[in-house]
């Protein structure tokens, strides 16, 4: 890991378009701002990992029940939103 | 294009049709290429199966039939990158955690696929507020009177995503 000291103020530049400022320092609290190009996405580590799980665990899906699962669960949301609809 | 998957056999994609991905699903970086498929003409349910692997694929669901007063915010950044000039444009996915309980299901209202159908281009946002995990049969009071937003699921069986 590359580790580099920067006064509140400086910048960090990553490749040709994305800057890392650090604005401000309180206690343990750093506030950094980041420049990146739409096409990179920038999260906090926690909330990154959290959603790489959530889809991690929404892709590892049973091929044998699904067809049966999908209809159970049509049952639940498409009940209730078409409750008031004929022909179903 | 044929795409070889674990669910479906193999399934014959019109190119044009595969909806590439300018930002990944995260954790799946490396799959950016989605074909959009209907469970079937009156689900509410769609399949986000991966071209490239054909073992992945996520079960997708309008967000909006689910909490009827979901705001997701599309950053200026995003809007530029799907190349979003109105919100028309705009087909918004929540990805479902299916569970052995069907009930217990859960939809990623946090992170939802933002899909510009004309151009089939997309990329998975993460919003400030939201679940995580939100109870799929957490649907609001007044989902059963609601105006239902399925106008575009009529038509035949599974079939691939057109443009609007």
């Amino acid at each position: 890991m590359l580790i580099l000291t920067r006064k509140l103020g400086e910048k960090i530049q990553i490749g040709d378009d994305i800057r890392i400022s650090f604005l401000e320092v309180r206690g343990k609290q750093v506030k950094v701002g980041v420049e990146a190009p739409g096409s990179v996405t920038v999260h906090r580590e926690e909330v990154y990992r959290v959603i790489q799980d959530q889809n991690r665990n929404a892709a590892l899906l049973n091929a044998g029940e699904l067809p049966d699962m999908m209809d159970r669960l049509h049952r639940i949301v498409g009940g209730k939103k078409d409750a008031g609809e004929v022909g179903r | 294009m044929k795409i070889t998957t674990s669910r479906f056999g193999t399934i014959d994609v019109d190119f044009s049709k595969v909806i590439e991905m300018k930002g990944p699903i995260l954790g799946f970086e490396r799959l950016r290429k989605f074909a959009l498929i209907r469970h079937d003409s009156q689900s509410p349910f769609w399949w986000l199966q991966s071209a490239e692997d054909g073992t992945v694929a996520f079960v997708v669901v309008d967000p909006f039939m689910v909490k009827m007063d979901y705001e997701p915010v599309i950053g200026d950044d995003d809007i530029r990158l799907l190349e979003i000039a109105s919100p028309a444009d705009v087909l918004v996915l929540a990805i479902v955690t299916i569970r052995k309980e069907p009930f217990a299901a859960t939809v990623n209202l946090r992170a939802p696929v933002i899909v510009h159908a004309a151009k089939r281009i997309a990329k998975q946002i993460v919003l400030e507020t939201y679940p995580v995990q939100y109870a799929l049969t957490e649907t609001s009071p007044q989902a059963g009177t609601a105006v239902p937003r399925d106008s575009r699921q009529s038509g035949e069986g599974r079939e691939a995503v057109s443009g609007r």
